[in-house]
Parts: structure tokens; sequence; C-alpha cells
């Protein structure tokens, strides 16, 4: 594999953790703008880790997937009493203060001579530790795969549970599902936690794999992208926001034919899709079918 | 003692008396008829019963205990489930998922821990649903998504819903409107086997045959208060009552 296609599969695979967070939320009925900023979170928890304190990256992994939750549940606690709209422009307005938070830090550690950690506006370079492990860029794929792998197969799983139909009961008829015995407002603070986490997870990836990260990658344009992937790809399987991230990293940037075009590309494919097919390519009904030949077949 | 009992109960939105001082009294093992003009507070005190809407004021008891103030997401565990006047399923779940979702009671949480409950098998629930989609007649419907099905199947699927929660009180909210008498026919069977099985049924309707038929007992009100209560026969011969549905002077 050629390192330009290594580069471009370790960020599909970056990407889809955040993409795979909106399809959390979107899947339960809320949608969210700002996973950004707990991807963020979860970027700079694990760079401060390794770079200034030495933690290796899995237990900062760990880490910065707490401080995604943490911080996730925090912001549902008032955002989630919100409906829609209200609920999209809160997450929004949260992930922006988590970013000027970012802005705002200058937290730095001196490490072999040298001063290490968040710098505000001026970033956060030198977290090193995938290249002082001696890891190579296509160990670090793999790691980033194997992650995706088993945030992957959880979702399988919830899906097929009673956890999994819940969540689509709340995205569907809140209110019916209340009657039904589920307590809304605490599960939806779960699944918001469980989406900062995996967030965060994707973040403290995403922080190693790049060595610098700076407040302005956690911008709202990455809410806006993690949000579309899940809603091209389609909200009937956790493979529609993969399916996103594919379309748009692997065919309109990594392929470089729509070079220069791309985000007009890509503009124009989620408004047609949104008009035509408005949960997405993989949507409910087409999963339910192609699940229902395959049953039949067997 | 009664199984259902309100007492005083008023819902008022703004200036608007939905429901206003309502007395009701619905024994155990009775089909219970609530009857009464458009916009007479029928739906709305259902909705108080079920917990959607808070009482204004008032108290609701069921089963002995009080009723009226407890969390919505606990009212289905100690046994009152409901059907709606507008048809809710949950469109992108499959018929038999919609049932399988409905056994969520806390009595059946309590029985298992955190991870069996919520990620483990369908295994034990498979054979109440399969008597349910029996039941209902939806057997055969049983893998496809409750969006694709027609009026009159989700119509029975709501009802199957509401028994899958294994109710002592069912509530339903018109469960014949736009049905045909063929339908109305099998519906009247439902009913009755479902008090034949111990279940309370309080029947709010417009169908006068429906209601006349399977009735023990019949509340009517209008403008949120009740006019009458009595037996189908009763009711039937009731001055106030003709002229809350016919208008006009009274008979």
């Amino acid at each position: 594999m050629s390192e330009y296609a290594i580069g471009v599969f370790t960020n599909i695979g970056l990407i889809s953790f955040i993409a795979l967070s909106a399809y959390l939320l979107l899947i339960a009925g809320e949608m969210s703008f700002g996973q950004q900023g707990f991807f963020g979170v979860g970027a700079y928890v694990a760079g401060v880790a390794t770079a200034m304190y030495g933690i290796p990256l899995p237990v900062a992994a760990l880490l910065a997937m707490a401080a995604g939750a943490a911080a996730a549940f925090l912001v549902g606690l008032p955002t989630l009493r919100l409906r829609g709209l209200y609920f999209a422009m809160a997450t929004l307005a949260a992930a922006e203060m988590l970013r000027i938070v970012f802005e705002l830090i200058h937290f730095q550690r001196e490490v072999e001579g040298e001063p290490v950690g968040p710098d505000g506006t001026q970033g956060f370079r030198g977290i090193r530790w995938v290249f002082e492990a001696g890891i190579e860029p296509q160990d670090f794929l793999a790691i980033v795969w194997a992650s995706l792998a088993l945030a992957l197969a959880m979702f399988v799983i919830v899906e097929r549970s009673r956890l999994g139909a819940t969540l689509r009961m709340l995205g569907e008829d809140p209110e019916l599902a209340r009657s039904l015995g589920i307590q809304v407002e605490r599960f939806k603070l779960g699944i918001a936690a469980a989406a900062g986490a995996l967030a965060g997870l994707g973040g403290a990836l995403y922080a190693h794999h790049n060595t610098y990260i700076e407040p302005r990658n956690f911008d709202i344009m990455l809410g806006v992208h993690s949000l579309a992937y899940a809603l091209i790809g389609g909200l009937g399987t956790v493979f529609g926001p993969l399916l996103g991230v594919l379309i748009d990293i692997g065919l309109l940037e990594g392929s470089r034919v729509f070079q220069g075009y791309r985000m007009i590309v890509f503009g124009g494919l989620v408004a047609v899709l949104l008009v035509f097919r408005p949960r997405g390519l993989l949507d409910e009904r087409f999963v339910h079918r192609l699940r229902h030949r395959m049953f039949r077949q067997t | 003692m009664a199984l259902l009992e309100l007492k005083g109960v008023s819902r008022h939105f703004g200036g608007v008396r939905a429901v206003d001082g309502l007395d009701l009294a619905v024994e155990a093992g009775q089909i219970f008829g609530l009857i009464g003009p458009n916009g007479s507070g029928k739906s709305t005190t259902v909705n108080l019963i079920t917990g959607l809407f808070a009482l204004t004021s008032g108290s609701i008891a069921f089963d002995g205990r009080d009723f009226g103030a407890l969390p919505t997401h606990l009212r289905l565990g100690r046994g009152v489930a409901r059907s709606f006047q507008n048809i809710r399923l949950f469109g992108q779940l499959t018929v038999w998922q919609n049932l399988w979702v409905a056994q969520n009671s806390p009595a059946d949480h309590a029985k298992r821990g955190f991870l069996s409950r919520w990620l483990g098998g369908q295994g034990d629930v498979r054979e109440e649903i399969s008597q349910l989609l029996e039941f209902s007649g939806l057997a055969h419907k049983q893998d496809e998504l409750a969006a694709n099905l027609a009026f009159g199947e989700q119509r029975r699927l709501e009802l199957a819903r509401a028994l899958a929660t294994r109710p002592k009180l069912v509530l339903l909210d018109e469960p014949a409107a736009g049905m045909n008498n063929e339908e109305i026919g099998l519906l009247r069977d439902r009913i009755l086997k479902m008090r034949a099985q111990g279940i309370t049924v309080l029947l709010v309707e417009h169908v006068m045959e429906l209601v006349m038929d399977v009735t023990d007992r019949i509340a009517v009100l209008n403008f949120g208060q009740k006019i009458a209560e009595g037996t189908p026969s009763e009711i039937q011969a009731d001055a106030a009552v003709r002229k809350a549905y016919l208008g006009g002077e009274t008979a």
C-alpha cells in the first residue's frame, strides 16, 4: 500500500469515529452539531497524557474516552431538555465554547528540555508517542481500524438488542416510548455520554496520527461533516455513516478526481439526498428489505 | 373497591376546562364505556390516566394505590396500557419488534440483570409474542415494518401491543375509528376475549353499536363533565344524553 493510500485509509478510520458518534445520537432522534467538541476534548486529553506525562497511548485513549463521555454528559444535562433545532443550536454553541477553551489553554511543561503542551491558538505540537514507540504508519492504520472494528461490533450487538430497539423508539416517538416504560431523559443522557466517548476515542487517535493539533481542527465544519456522513450513508445501519465517510474522504478527497470541487460536489450530494432519500442511502427500509431477503435465502 | 378510581379529576388548558371535576369508578373485570360528543374530554381523560398530561387537580387511584402522581414510565409497570386514537406505532420497527419492546415493564426488569435486560436474547418472550400475533391475526406479517401495514392491521397491532405489556386495565381510545362493519365485529370479539382473560377495559368510542353491545357500564361526558352514568339501556333512555348528542330541547 502506498504511503498516500495509508494516509487516506487512516483518515477514513479516524473520521468514522466522529461520524458514528453523530449517528448514535441521530438514531435516538437528536441532531447534534457539537460532536467535534468532544473529539477535540479527546485529542487534547490524550495528547497531554502521552506527550507531557509519558502515559502510554492505550491508557491515554481510555482517559480520552472518559473525558469525552464526561464532557458530553455535562453538555447533555442542560441541552437534552431542548428539542430539534434548539438542541442543534445549543450543542453547536457548546462545541464552540470548548474550542475557545482550547484557544485559551496555555499549559506547558518541560519535557527533555523543551516546552510541550497546548499553547492556545499556537496549537499543541509534539504528540509523538506513536513515532517514539516505533509504530509504522501501516501499523497505526491497523490500530485505528481494529479500534473501529471493535466499535462497529458493539454497535452490531446493540442494534440487535432491546437497547437498539429502544434507541429507535426514542428517535421515532419519545412520548410513546415513555408510555411504554422508558425513562427518556436518562436514556438520552446515557446515549450522549456514549457518543462523547466514541468521539473522544476518535480524537485521541487523530491527535496521535497528526502529531499536531490546534483549536481550528475542531470547528463547526467537522461537526457538519460528521452529521452529513450519517445522513448520506444512511440511518438504517451502523455501516451507513461508514459509507458516508468512504464516499467523501475515499471518493471525493482521496481519489483527487474532484480536486478543488470537492466541497461543491459534497454539498450537492447532501442536498440531493436530503430531498430524495432523507434518511440516507442505507435507510431503515432498505436495510429491512436486505435483511429480509438474506433471511429468506438461508 | 374499584380497580380504577378518579376523584374530582380536572385538567385545564389555559382557560379551557377539558376535564372538570370528573369522578369515575371502574370495577375489575368490567368493560366500561366512556362516550360523549367531540371535544367532551374523553381522550384527555385517557391521557391523564396514562400520565401523558399532568393533573390540574383531583386524584387517580389504581389498584388501591395513588396513581396520579406516578411518573409516566412507571404507570405501565403497574398494569395500565392503552391504544391511541391516532395510531402510534414505531414504524421503523417490525411488527414483532413493536410487541417485543412493549414487554419492558419494571416487573420484567427486576428479574434480570442490566446486561441480560438490554443486550440479552429474545428467546424467553417468543412464545408470548407468537400468541399475541395469533390473537390479532398478524402472524403472517410479523417481519413487516409497522409503517407498511394497512390501517386495520395497524389498529390490531396497537391492541396487541397494549396486551403485550400484560395489563390489568386497557384503555382503548376509539379503536373502531375508520373500521368497516366486519372489522368492528372482529374487534368486538377481541374485546370480549380480553375480558374473558380477566382484563378490565375502558372503551372510549363513537361507534354506538359497539359501545352498547359490549359494555357493562357507561359514563357520558360533555364539556369535560360527567352528565350521566349507568347501564347501556339506562344511558340510551337518558334525556340529558340525548340532548348532548342531538342538541335542541330536552325530549
